[in-house]
């Protein structure tokens, strides 16, 4: 078990009232998960996520790393936004990953960290891009480089806010193939949220459905269906009939 | 053939260069027009030849020279200090609430005061010395360079910031490696409005001044020419002021956004 949540409870204060955004969450995540966070809109699992990398706080509960509260933003957990803008537009490609790197360990070398980072760049098929500045890619290669950033700093779990959100669909399969391929090669954990349900099955061996007003945990799934993965595939159907009628 | 022509006629008048030297030339052409038509004293309007003249004969002097580096020298000076004073204080700003409140409220009182009004207290405080110019262009500058570094910073992505929290960087950190590249763009802008009000409170400040010690600075030199009825002294003069606004609006500061901001895709 790499991740306890135990009665977490976080609620919102608006100009007049206080709104409950997530009530009584409990669940573990065992290392070398891929956990996938489904739920309607509004139910908080992105709220979720931003508390296990402690953006944010929370009114009671605790979140426990290795049996360790978590209080602070670490390196161990590293997230993965949604936003194209996630990364720093005055670097170029290989700089936005070196510099984590090199601003934790003062003592290496900027050679040293640009050849880690060329690692992971190509780790994400953008062999030749490490000199391009970030508007000078698509989205879907942005998002590489954000991933490829985090993994380069070598963290515990990944935590992944709707990161292909804004791709199309075909941008989309691409790196999902991508991700699972990455998560099957390191002992990474993965803490993925969507609210897609097909995205979620394709990925995922845990599938947490949520409940919303308040975001509550209504079932963890098992997603034992073999790889690779496809929507025509025996099984599929049920796990999606499954969380769909969760939803 | 008459279709070719006039796009080539086109093409030309779009040349933006083009077009300021064809408008330059005829104002000249306009200024020599009446220059001999003598309605005028050349004592007003002198002819351009005697312009030029005057301009070549003080720059071989020396004279006009000297009085450009003095004046550069103390602009560059403030502008230096001033921007070291503008990222501070908007970084106090950002890491605290009350240190925002004392920023806003220094700036609302001193942002709408023109340097030069400062000029009487300041010949009282700092006395009639190179100090006191410094001082006033130290003022043009930092107001609304701090302010539109303040506002940079606050207009930041939300998740640079937590990108910075995440990879662990200390608030000095995301301030140096995030903050001041990220708002940039902002502070370019505070910079090219900070320069415009510099320069003009330096050549004021330079012309009631006078010379302390040797040299006085351009907007001395013109107005000693004005005691001499050296009116094409004056307008060399005056050709120089506009040369160096123009180099720097226009070389200095564009090249520099093309250097950064525009090389890397970013704008307000």
């Amino acid at each position: 078990m790499i991740l306890e949540m135990k009665n977490l409870t976080k609620s919102f204060k608006g100009s007049n009232s206080k709104s409950l955004v997530l009530e009584h969450i409990n669940f573990n995540v065992n290392r070398r998960d891929f956990l996938c966070v489904v739920g309607p809109s509004g139910c908080g699992k992105s709220t979720l996520l931003k508390l296990i990398a402690c953006f944010d706080k929370f009114d009671s509960g605790s979140i426990l790393l290795n049996n360790k509260v978590v209080t602070a933003p670490q390196l161990n957990r590293i997230m993965v936004f949604q936003e194209f803008d996630q990364l720093f537009p005055w670097k170029t490609i290989v700089e936005n990953i070196a510099f984590p790197i090199r601003v934790n360990n003062i003592s290496m070398s900027k050679k040293e960290s640009y050849e880690i980072a060329k690692k992971y760049i190509s780790m994400v098929n953008l062999n030749n891009y490490e000199n391009y500045y970030p508007h000078e890619l698509s989205g879907g290669m942005k998002q590489r480089v954000a991933i490829a950033r985090a993994l380069a700093i070598n963290p515990q779990i990944l935590l992944m806010d709707e990161p292909f959100g804004s791709l199309d669909a075909q941008t989309r399969t691409t790196l999902q193939e991508m991700l699972i391929e990455i998560w099957e090669q390191t002992n990474i954990t993965i803490i993925f949220v969507t609210h897609d349900i097909h995205e979620a099955i394709l990925l995922s061996n845990k599938i947490l459905v949520m409940d919303k007003n308040p975001g509550r945990v209504k079932k963890i799934i098992q997603n034992m269906l073999p790889r690779p993965r496809n929507p025509m595939q025996p099984g599929f159907s049920d796990i999606y009939y499954e969380v769909y009628n969760l939803l | 053939m008459i279709m070719i022509a006039k796009d080539k006629f086109n093409k030309l008048f779009i040349n933006k260069i083009f077009i300021r030297i064809f408008w330059m030339a005829i104002f000249m052409l306009i200024w020599e027009m009446i220059y001999l038509s003598h309605s005028f004293s050349p004592l007003i309007l002198p002819s351009l030849g005697t312009i030029l003249k005057s301009m070549y004969s003080n720059l071989l002097s020396g004279e006009l020279i000297k009085e450009t580096l003095y004046s550069l020298n103390l602009i560059f000076k403030g502008l230096g200090i001033g921007i070291i004073i503008s990222i501070t204080l908007a970084s106090l700003s950002f890491v605290s609430k009350l240190f925002e409140g004392l920023v806003e409220t220094l700036t609302a009182i001193a942002h709408p005061l023109p340097g030069i009004a400062l000029l009487p207290l300041i010949i009282l405080w700092l006395g009639a010395t190179p100090h006191a110019i410094v001082f006033i262009i130290i003022h043009s500058v930092v107001w609304p360079l701090a302010l539109n570094t303040y506002s940079g910073f606050k207009s930041i992505p939300k998740v640079y910031r937590q990108i910075g929290e995440n990879y662990e960087l200390s608030i000095l950190q995301i301030i140096y490696h995030i903050l001041i590249p990220a708002s940039l763009p902002y502070f370019l802008t505070g910079l090219k409005i900070g320069w415009a009000r510099a320069w003009r409170a330096l050549i004021s400040a330079e012309m009631i001044f006078g010379a302390t010690g040797e040299n006085g600075g351009l907007g001395w030199f013109i107005f000693k020419r004005r005691v001499f009825m050296d009116t094409p002294g004056i307008f060399a003069g005056l050709i120089v002021i506009v040369l160096i606004g123009i180099l720097v609006e226009n070389l200095v500061i564009v090249n520099l956004e093309k250097l950064t901001i525009r090389k890397w895709g970013m704008s307000i």
